[in-house]
């Protein structure tokens, strides 16, 4: 331990903990601008200076690391004049006249600090040089003008998200933030991740769609688990009059400290779907508006008679819904087919074979954050579960190896030397070779260097996505936890939707079969149905369908069920490694929507059904594939 | 190995190979073998070396004889009357004033100069820098055999300590602390540096030292780094200079075939190997951490320190980064003792500075003095005075990052500790001496605008107050200017010192506050007056910008 005094005060510290993280753990307030707690310290704004007994000059505490005895200041009247020279300085570097500015007024953290240090103007000729504004994003829109040249959202770009879009080009004053070789962001290698507008500290990156849609002191925060993915990102979904503002990352979140992807920051905004708001009947083959009760006694008479009845959920759901669901439908109606969407494609061959073995053996998406080697198989984390794929893109430049072993095209593998072609569904013997090459040296040199990265790593991970689970039997599998005893790695199934594990424990894991059936139950929620299921339920002669869009769904079904979507409602969600966590909800639902779970309870209760409403026992049943923690 | 008697140089600039420098080169060698003296005169090619209009030249050693310009037609009385019998050809003989400044010391040779002493630059201009042979025949390699077969790290280490070199780079740090530092530092991998990026306006000592003695670098280096325990060594050169990188590699190679770079070095355990990194033209990277940054690949721009080099350098390993010109001294030091050493210059600045003279004086170019001569001495005698008997108004110290030094300090010896009582600095070895035709608030613009196109940008005060500085200069300088200005101008300079980054913030500083000091009247007469004393500013009353 470290023992020094800052501003009279004696502390204790970590060896290795810089003087501003000292004094914030002490409770004593240094301001910054270009530091950010997720980012290495860079010293480049010279904001947080202080003095230090026996140092000429001043310090930048964000990179000075603690010394036993050293003596700090945080206060003194050089201190301060130093920190307003600063400010003055930026104030005159480019265009920061804050009334046209849409993150000023509390949002903006260098107007926050100049409000801290009284200023009320500055002192010198501010520049007029205009630069250009980057307007080419879907998203995002980069002002150089508004620029303080911090680079956290390089810093952010390269340390946290890996993909190293953003960059500097010239020096000194004329410094400018680029993408690429200085193409248009829209044009550029960025992967919409949203990490650098988040990050910025000014309004030189904003998101087009919550600029002047409202500051800070004028929204609300619903921070819980983002439902668009099972990686189980925390985000803050911030909220005004009932009205989306805006989608962050969590800092706090243990998982994803902050990050985000396209899927969960930016679509969710961008959604124009038609909703639909009344529950609706087929009369005389068109959709009419009807009350609740109607479209519920209609349904339940459908689900009722003695013909064949096929329940389908989607994964998106609560796991409180699918629970729900199962009792209603599979417990209590005994329907011929109670499944979901996915029909148990991404987890059923894994959960299996954790019930055969009776232990889990896959582990936390955390392991992939220290991680020395990497296999990937049949999984693309550039294209989906983009987060997962941040933790390992970001290690590459500190030597991690990654290997990726794919039957299609992966935009991961780009990144690596060691790609290895699959052909789909011949999984099993890909891993035959490569468990045979560790024993007696192949000829294929491209085997050989896997084997060779695998065999130095220390903490090899090995991760699979859906295709890979989707053709795997249980030979595959088992020669997949060979492969991962044999180097100690740790094995990461990053698969399905944001709810696949509920289903997954529930046992929804039938494949489709509606023959012979005579009515439908689809529990939609807000996922678009796809193509293949419109065309299975064609021959099916009475649809149930609830849902919160309009879709080709809804052109099929005899009734409609409006419902929540994902921010309208709370509930839990078992991310792909086992945690449990709370989706918030952040706005209310239209006048006459209600949420699914209100609605299968209604159902229930027009059924005279009692559900089994102890949805987190019905989850426990089942040995899982990783183990199901509670947050 | 042969040794000469003799070396003939013919200059090998574009003007002199336009007016047949080749081809008086030609019959030179066959004119040398006509008379049988290929065994004992060394021929070569020289870059430059001339002023035009006297091109193409012929030097001979040791004699510091100069002829110009040659014919070939001439070549057959040279080497008959001066090669062959030993007499001067009196009429081709030209002045050395005819020589460009890189070697205007070709004087001293004859004994004219008698307080010059050459320790860094004892070779230049003798051997042959391309012939291993030669540098070998003038005690090279010796001082590594020494260290290598006699001395333990620890002894060297304590030899240098005790010879109170001090980096030439700018900063004066010792250079035996450092290398102790590095040597103490926790580590398998090492590296040692050679900071030859010189990229300060007008110096270009190292260049010399690079392209006259390209082995006294590798000698040091290897000495340096057996002393510190590294076994790669990276000799960063500025870009520009193409002839001392091609004579480093040379060099390289050479010692590579003798077997004075590579595995088991001298029979002994140590082993060494260095390669060259090529700088791409950014004044920051002379900046050590900046300079580490760069040859990682990244933008070169300074790290926050701590950790400094010494523990945490290239590739995060330790690292020992030193300039050229402090390297040059090490052989000599160890061939010749600390004790030797100590005996030259002052007793805290021991040993001799390089400088480049330039600016309104007589001779330019670069001498080689024990340490704590004063300017006064720099000015009447090596640079035989002002130009036209005009009056000394200042001199500007180390390229760009230095001291603005007025007249009234001429008699400061100049070392590191008395310079830095009087509140300026040393720099690295530049001094751009001025008359009073020269106007300082011109000099300070000057001075600013380099720094303005040459901060990084990683830093904001350096950044930002360096053009905002530039700009405040411009508008007194077109007799806009105001006295709150300069109060603006005072608070910069003590912020750019308290708060920068690097050293090339925190110099930036210094013109502005020295010229506020020593020269306040003449800024305010730009203010308040509206007249450039010294006639050199615009003063046009129009804003610029």
């Amino acid at each position: 331990m470290i023992k020094l005094t800052i501003d009279g005060k004696n502390i204790e510290v970590q060896e290795g903990t810089t003087v501003l993280k000292a004094a914030e753990a002490t409770g004593i307030y240094i301001p910054t601008l270009c530091s950010h707690p997720q980012l290495t310290p860079y010293g480049g704004c010279r904001l947080c200076m202080v003095e230090v007994e026996g140092a000429p000059t001043l310090q930048p505490s964000c990179t000075l690391p603690a010394v036993n005895g050293m003596v700090v200041k945080t206060n003194t009247e050089k201190v301060m004049k130093a920190r307003k020279f600063v400010l003055t300085l930026i104030f005159s570097e480019r265009n920061h006249f804050c009334m046209y500015c849409p993150v000023s007024d509390g949002d903006c953290e260098l107007q926050n600090r100049a409000y801290d240090e009284d200023m009320t103007h500055w002192d010198l000729q501010p520049n007029w040089q205009p630069f250009n504004v980057d307007a080419s994003h879907p998203y995002i829109i980069l002002d150089n003008n508004r620029c303080i040249l911090c680079r956290r959202c390089v810093r952010a770009c390269d340390e946290l998200v890996g993909n190293y879009t953003l960059g500097f080009e010239e020096r000194g004053a004329d410094s400018l933030l680029v993408a690429d070789y200085n193409v248009p962001l829209g044009e550029s290698s960025c992967i919409s991740c949203g990490t650098c507008v988040q990050i910025c500290p000014t309004g030189a990156l904003i998101d087009r769609q919550s600029a002047y849609q409202g500051k800070e002191t004028e929204v609300e925060h619903h921070i819980g688990v983002c439902v668009e993915c099972p990686v189980g990102c925390q985000r803050d979904v911030l909220t005004r009059d009932n009205r989306l503002v805006r989608i962050e990352g969590d800092w706090d979140a243990p998982l994803n400290h902050g990050l985000l992807c396209e899927k969960g920051r930016f679509l969710p905004l961008e959604d124009d779907r038609d909703r639909i708001l009344t529950p609706l009947i087929r009369k005389d083959g068109s959709l009419k508006a009807t009350t609740w009760e109607e479209a519920l006694k209609v349904a339940a008479e459908s689900f009722n008679n003695e013909k064949g009845l096929a329940a389908i959920t989607s994964t998106r759901l609560p796991a409180e819904d699918m629970a729900l669901f199962k009792s209603i439908f599979g417990d209590n109606l005994k329907a011929d087919l109670v499944t979901t969407l996915e029909e148990g494609k991404p987890t059923s061959s894994l959960a299996k074979m954790a019930e055969k073995l009776g232990k889990s053996f896959e582990t936390s998406l955390e392991s992939l954050k220290d991680t020395d080697a990497v296999l990937s198989l049949e999984l693309d984390l550039v294209d989906d579960y983009q987060v997962a794929g941040f933790f390992i893109k970001r290690q590459l430049m500190n030597g991690t190896k990654l290997i990726v072993a794919d039957s299609k095209d992966n935009k991961l593998a780009e990144a690596t030397t060691m790609r290895f072609p699959l052909t789909s569904g011949e999984e099993a013997d890909f891993l035959t070779q490569l468990l045979d090459a560790f024993e007696n040296s192949s000829e294929n040199p491209a085997l050989i260097e896997i084997v060779n990265v695998l065999k130095e790593s220390e903490k090899a991970c090995i991760v699979y996505g859906e295709a890979f689970a989707a053709n795997a039997d249980e030979t595959a599998i088992t020669l997949l936890l060979n492969l991962a005893e044999k180097i100690n790695a740790r094995l990461i199934g990053v698969k399905g939707n944001a709810n696949s594990m509920t289903a997954a424990q529930l046992e929804l894991e039938a494949p489709i079969n509606v023959e012979e059936c005579q009515a439908a139950f689809i529990l939609l929620g807000d996922e678009d149905p796809s193509q293949k299921l419109v065309k299975t339920l064609e021959e099916v002669p009475f649809v149930v369908a609830q849902t919160t869009y309009r879709s080709q769904l809804t052109g099929k079904a005899d009734v409609v069920l409006p419902v929540a979507m994902w921010a309208e409602q709370s509930g839990t969600y078992l991310s792909l490694d086992g945690k449990m966590q709370k989706a918030i909800k952040s706005l209310d639902a239209p006048e006459g929507v209600l949420t699914s779970r209100e609605v299968l309870q209604k159902i229930a209760k027009s059924l005279s059904i009692e559900p089994n409403m102890d949805w987190k026992a019905s989850l426990m049943k089942r040995m899982p594939t990783v183990q199901i923690q509670e947050a | 190995m042969k040794s000469t008697r003799s070396m003939v140089l013919v200059s090998a600039d574009p003007e002199s190979m336009d007016r047949g420098a080749l081809d008086v080169f030609t019959e030179l060698q066959k004119q040398i073998i006509e008379f049988g003296l290929e065994e004992e005169i060394a021929l070569s090619m020289v870059n430059d070396i001339s002023k035009p209009g006297f091109v193409p030249l012929v030097l001979v050693y040791p004699d510091a004889v100069i002829y110009g310009p040659i014919k070939p037609g001439d070549v057959h009385q040279i080497v008959e009357e001066h090669l062959y019998k030993g007499r001067v050809v009196e009429e081709k003989q030209i002045s050395p004033y005819n020589l460009s400044g890189r070697i205007a010391w070709l004087s001293a040779r004859k004994g004219t100069l008698p307080a010059e002493n050459r320790i860094v630059l004892k070779n230049v201009g003798v051997i042959d820098p391309e012939d291993i042979s030669d540098y070998i025949i003038h005690d090279g390699y010796q001082a590594l055999g020494t260290v290598l077969n006699d001395l333990t790290p620890e002894e060297t280490i304590a030899l240098i300590k005790k010879s109170g070199l001090r980096g030439r780079g700018g900063a004066g740090f010792p250079t035996g602390l450092k290398w102790q530092f590095v040597n103490t530092a926790k580590g398998e991998k090492k590296y040692v540096i050679c900071n030859a990026d010189e990229s300060e306006p007008g110096t270009f000592k190292d260049r010399l030292v690079l392209e006259g003695d390209p082995h006294a670098i590798i000698e040091a280096m290897l000495i340096s780094a057996y002393a510190v325990g590294a076994d790669e060594g990276i000799v960063y050169i500025r870009g520009e200079y193409g002839l001392a990188i091609s004579r480093i590699k040379i060099a390289i190679e050479q010692a590579r075939n003798f077997g004075l770079l590579g595995k088991n070095i001298f029979d002994t355990a140590f082993n060494f190997d260095l390669h060259i990194h090529a700088g791409a033209g950014a004044y920051i990277c002379g900046e050590e951490t900046a300079l580490i940054e760069s040859i990682e690949g990244n933008r070169g721009e300074p790290r926050s320190r701590p950790p400094y080099p010494t523990t945490a350098g290239l590739w995060q390993k330790p690292t020992l980064v030193n300039n050229v010109e402090t390297l040059a001294n090490i052989p000599a030091i160890i061939r010749n003792g600390a004790e030797w050493f100590q005996s030259i210059g002052t007793d805290s600045s021991p040993g001799t500075k390089v400088f480049t003279i330039l600016g309104n004086v007589n001779v330019t170019g670069l001498i080689e003095v024990p340490m704590g001569i004063t300017l006064r001495e720099v000015i009447s005698i090596y640079a035989k005075g002002m130009k036209n008997g005009a009056n000394f108004k200042l001199a500007q110290t180390g390229g760009s990052s230095g001291s603005i030094i007025p007249s009234s300090l001429q008699d400061i010896p100049m070392d590191f500790d008395s310079y830095k009582k009087a509140g300026v600095s040393l720099g690295s070895g530049a001094l751009l001496i001025a008359n009073d035709e020269v106007c300082v608030v011109d000099l300070v613009k000057v001075l600013l605008n380099f720094f303005r196109n040459e901060s990084c940008g990683k830093c904001y005060p350096c950044r930002i107050a360096t053009p905002r500085a530039y700009e405040i200069l411009t508008n007194i300088s077109e007799g806009i200017g105001t006295m709150h200005d300069l109060d603006i101008l005072l608070t910069m300079s003590k912020h750019l010192v308290e708060l920068s980054l690097c050293g090339l913030g925190q110099t930036a500083g210094s013109p502005l506050k020295d010229f506020l000091t020593h020269f306040r009247a003449e800024v305010e007469a730009h203010i308040k007056l509206k007249v450039c004393p010294a006639g050199v500013c615009p003063m046009s009353g129009r804003r610029t910008y």
